[in-house]
């Protein structure tokens, strides 16, 4: 289902750099593994989630497969294209924008794995697999608005998928598999309850994120809400170069990331963050990797500096830092901070510089 | 899904966790050792390496095109379908492929994973033919079930009664059908969301506990490779494809020479001690220790095993094992851990229930005893002042948290019998997960596919318009689903001047949060009421935040006097308006109080007040109750807490009762901190 309305210009958003980085970084690299948005009510966390789709580039699909299945991959195609490849047909091709799909919180297990199609096997009694949330959401954007409440057992088939990449159905008399590679993105209020550790260890960053104190920054934010309602064509024409450069920029971003190189003084950066901050697993260590690098390709850099690897250690151990479920999620900054400032302490042979500026994070 | 061809990270570019690489590898070598239990942190690379380790599975001969994973030279161990076709002399055709790792997703239904009938062939034959499922699929093969302790308890026993017995057999749907079912059965799971049940626990051959790496340099190393992994997956692929062969060649020939590796009876005696050494139940594990240690002497390349390789088996094979020296209750816990029986049986789980029940209380008692024992050294440490009511709140801090053992044990019988309960009362909400179906029309949960299987062998008798189904009244079948929500703890605690005595009400919070602790494992709901001063007060309304119920629960004052009548009446309020909004909860009051009362509630005396609001709660056979007493077993001892347990019909604890030193039966200590 494309949505055919005017969605907020994702560039017009005023404020929440954090959040709106963290959502880039994860359109320029889908193996960052989604974000989970963190914050009160009306806080843009949906607006901002949606307007993304509109600055994803366009892919290429199996023009009737239900999955979305790359045309160009065949190690990643869903079962049927497969056979359909195998038996020497020509795949129809067609290029579609990114999808943004939903998962309700009140969703039932049998719409997001799928299930047995009714018609199908009252009509012609054969037994046919009815694809459902994840199979759609394949190559896409799986957004779960107040993922804190969702059912458990949904959680639970969640994680399974989201880790595997792949959703496979054993249930109602149907076996099928297909693959589900999405990014998931979260939103959550924590005052009705946190996540739970297993599932908060599957984002690859966290941002936590509150209203806006600045008056005229709020002040802003009604203006724009206000002409964006009055007309949102118009509204539309006045942020189109905004989105474009912006588009344009991650696309760039995009182009250049493979190039993107870090030395191995920021590596041992990395792990000793991660050693230090006393997390689980290596999770956060490869995704503090990839953040750092996708956040130099994004300012148009080929190399991962100091600055990169502290922006990405504070999305990417946000939600990390809990070790046990009534400790407070959040990174202790000073304790970041420190480690990042004096990463010179450890002796190793790979570290000959180092540099002792606090470099400011770039606003972008 | 076949993960032999997908592009998966390589088994042998795996950094660090050699015992989990180590333990994978033999259960390859010597299938017989019976499967591998992994417990560790998220993002350990624990289902990274299952599912790795297809690829350097050793080969096997199959018939080809069988369903069953049929073994060709071996005639007995046929389906009937193979065997039919050898008995017509007609040449099995043989098939040479890796080993298989099958993956059992937590959503699976019984009917996939016991196999049914099929329903394509029914509708058009009109004649009754099983389709293999999950079991079929994983003979001889390895069956892996990610998230183990997440997954329901029924499929659990399903899946247990087959790898106990290397055979699957299906009576449903009018169908009977028998087949073999011998495969390695690995599980992944991560200790935090909950524990495995002891009895399936004891199934897997070896366990092993695992963690993230601490060297930084291996660290370092770890990102690179999976970077290097990430950006372009064939050529690492390929990088790696040397290393991969050599490891699968030496798997091979280890499983070639295995029967040719010698232990010692010395060595063999040594496994028996070390087992006996932890006080292991039977002789599965003397067994399993025998068979690791000739694998691993195998995998290392000698002839015979020595005293090393018994070492290291017993990492593998005995922690999980490992008890405390028996005692006289041990033998009725035993007996309490069987699995429920399948909730559709009718009434005969109630009966078990009761059973158990019975058995419980005989441990209780057994315990009780043994604990009143050990607490004559908490006597020493206890204040002796009682009295001395401070004016001024104070506030103190949480205290200690422990395991919560006892209760977590009744709690789980409660969990049982709550979802045998609650698969009755709970069809009505449509909501959980489908794991069944059943024949008995309650509510109108269709299970379609159910409903189908059973109208689909009469199609040719049966008038179809239209349609290739033609379903009657009598086809139709409803889902039997779970949900593992449901249990409602309203805490009602005492937060008078007398808690301020000693230590009282540090261990108290030390106990409430032992009990959050459990409670967020559960996922269950929780509420907490204190009452001080004048009145009870709802510090928290019925919420899913623990967090929220801990930071109440730090800031708790404490101080005034004593309205006891109140707090428990209010306890009793909450879970009857929450009964209004959701009739299927199963909720659990738990007072926590030493039973002194000094405020009235309705002008009469304090404590008989509350006597009689207790035996009112009692009469509600909806609500479990639990009290807590926190008096300190001093000298002077008034035991108002217990006769109130009795009014009330609740369960009754001492604080100390709460903890578990002896967790063993579930896993030896080292292995939960």
């Amino acid at each position: 289902m494309e949505d055919k309305r005017l969605i907020f210009p994702f560039a017009a958003i005023v404020g929440q750099e954090k959040m709106k980085n963290a959502l880039i970084l994860n359109a320029i690299n889908p193996k960052l593994g989604g974000v989970l948005i963190r914050g009160e009510k009306g806080t843009a966390k949906s607006t901002a989630v949606r307007s993304l789709a509109a600055l994803l580039p366009e892919i290429k699909v199996v023009a009737d497969c239900k999955v979305g299945c790359n045309p160009n991959q065949k190690q990643e195609m869903c079962q049927q294209c497969i056979s359909r490849l195998e038996s020497g047909e020509e795949l129809p091709i067609k290029k579609r924008k990114t999808r943004v799909v939903e998962l309700p919180v009140g969703s039932t297990e049998d719409r997001v794995i799928g299930t047995l199609d009714i018609e199908q096997a009252i009509k012609k009694g054969e037994k046919r697999f009815e694809s459902g949330i994840l199979a759609e959401a394949n190559r896409g954007i799986l957004y779960v608005d107040e993922i804190n409440l969702l059912d458990d057992h949904i959680v639970d088939v969640l994680l399974d998928s989201a880790a595997m990449g792949v959703n496979i159905v054993e249930r109602e008399g149907v076996s099928y598999s297909h693959p589900a590679e999405f990014i998931l993105i979260g939103t959550m209020n924590p005052e009705e309850g946190e996540l739970r550790p297993q599932l908060l260890d599957r984002f690859g960053l966290c941002v936590n994120i509150e209203g806006i104190a600045d008056l005229d920054e709020r002040v802003e934010v009604v203006k724009r809400w206000a002409s964006y309602e009055e007309d949102p064509a118009g509204f539309h024409q006045l942020w189109r170069s905004e989105e474009e450069s912006l588009r344009d920029r991650i696309v760039k971003a995009k182009e250049i990331l493979d190039e993107v190189t870090i030395s191995d003084e920021m590596l041992y950066l990395i792990a000793n963050i991660a050693i230090d901050m006393n997390v689980d697993g290596h999770r956060a260590d490869i995704m503090m990797m990839k953040a750092s690098k996708t956040l130099a390709a994004f300012n148009g850099r080929k190399e991962v500096l100091k600055e990169d690897v502290q922006s990405a250690a504070d999305m990417a151990l946000q939600h990390r830092m809990r070790r046990k479920p009534f400790q407070k999620p959040g990174v202790q900054a000073e304790k970041l901070e420190g480690i990042i400032s004096h990463a010179h302490m450890h002796k190793h042979e790979y570290v000959h510089t180092h540099t002792h500026e606090h470099l400011k994070v770039p606003k972008v | 899904m076949d993960w032999t061809n997908r592009e998966l990270y390589p088994f042998s570019a795996i950094v660090g966790q050699e015992k989990m690489t180590k333990a994978l590898i033999l259960n390859a070598i010597c299938p017989s050792i019976g499967g591998l239990l992994i417990r560790g942190e998220k993002g350990t690379a624990k289902s990274t390496s299952v599912r790795a380790l297809a690829a350097v599975l050793p080969e096997i001969d199959v018939v080809s095109g069988c369903p069953f994973n049929c073994d060709p030279h071996k005639y007995e161990h046929l389906c009937p379908e193979c065997k039919a076709r050898v008995k017509q002399s007609i040449d099995l055709p043989i098939l040479k492929r890796k080993i298989k790792v099958i993956d059992l997703p937590l959503g699976a239904t019984e009917d996939r994973v016991l196999g049914s009938l099929d329903l394509e062939y029914a509708v058009k034959e009109g004649k009754r033919r099983f389709t293999p499922g999950l079991l079929a699929s994983a003979h001889r093969g390895i069956l892996y079930i990610d998230e183990v302790n997440l997954l329901n308890d029924h499929i659990v026993d399903v899946i247990l009664d087959a790898a106990a017995m290397g055979m699957n057999i299906v009576e449903r749907e009018g169908v009977s059908y028998m087949h073999r079912a011998e495969f390695i059965l690995i599980g992944t799971m991560n200790p935090e969301e909950g524990e495995l049940r002891p009895q399936l626990l004891d199934r897997f051959g070896m366990c092993i506990q695992i963690e993230g790496i601490k060297d930084l340099d291996e660290r370092v190393r770890l990102i690179k490779l999976r970077e290097h992994f990430d950006t372009n997956r064939t050529d690492f692929i390929i990088a790696y494809q040397a290393h991969q062969n050599n490891l699968s060649q030496k798997i091979v020939r280890s499983k070639e020479r295995l029967p040719r590796v010698k232990i010692s009876d010395e060595m063999v005696q040594l496994c028996s001690k070390l087992a006996l050494d932890v006080f292991v139940a039977g002789h599965r594990a003397d067994i399993i220790m025998r068979k690791t240690a000739l694998s691993i002497a195998c995998y290392e390349g000698r002839e015979e095993v020595t005293e090393e390789d018994v070492d290291e088996a017993v990492d593998l094979v005995l922690l999980h094992r490992a008890r405390m020296p028996p005692s006289p209750h041990y033998q009725n816990e035993k007996n309490a851990e069987h699995p429920p029986s399948p909730p559709e049986e009718g009434e005969k789980p109630e009966k078990g229930e009761k059973k158990l029940e019975a058995q419980n209380q005989q441990k209780s008692k057994a315990r009780e005893g043994e604990e009143e024992k050990g607490g004559e050294k908490d006597k020493e440490e206890s204040e002796k002042s009682i009295s001395g009511i401070p004016i001024l709140e104070t506030v103190f801090p949480v205290g200690e948290t422990f395991k919560v053992r006892r209760i977590q044990m009744e709690r789980d019988r409660v969990l049982r019998k709550g979802s045998g309960r609650r698969s009755r009362t709970k069809t009505s909400s449509k909501a959980g997960r489908y794991i069944m179906s059943t024949i008995e029309r309650k509510t109108n949960d269709l299970a379609l596919d159910a409903t189908l299987r059973a109208a689909a062998p009469y199609q040719q008798r049966r008038r179809r318009q239209a349609v290739a189904i033609a379903i009657e009244e009598s086809d139709i079948r409803e889902k039997i689903r779970e949900k593992k929500i449901g249990n409602f703890i309203v805490f009602v605690v005492d937060a008078s001047g007398s808690m301020g005595a000693g230590k009282r009400m540090i261990e108290t919070k030390g106990a409430i949060l032992s009990l959050l602790l459990d409670a967020y494992q559960k996922r269950d709901k929780v509420a907490m009421v204190a009452f001080k001063e004048n009145r009870a007060e709802v510090l928290l309304p019925p919420t899913n935040s623990i967090e929220l119920t801990y930071k109440l629960l730090e800031e708790l004052p404490t101080g005034g006097k004593t309205p006891l009548c109140h707090g428990i009446s209010l306890g009793y309020q909450i879970i009857q308006s929450y009964f209004r909004k959701d009739p299927n909860i199963y909720p659990l009051l738990v007072l926590i109080s030493d039973g002194k009362a000094n405020v009235s509630q309705y002008g009469g005396e304090p404590l008989s007040e509350a006597m009689e609001v207790a035996e009112e709660i009692k009469d509600d056979p909806r609500v479990n109750k639990v009290v807590i007493d926190v008096e300190k077993p001093g000298l002077i001892s008034f035991g108002l807490a217990h006769q109130l347990s009795v009014r009330m019909g609740a369960k009754y604890f001492r604080i100390e009762d709460l903890k578990a030193d002896t967790l063993v039966e579930v896993l030896r200590k080292d292995l939960l901190v």
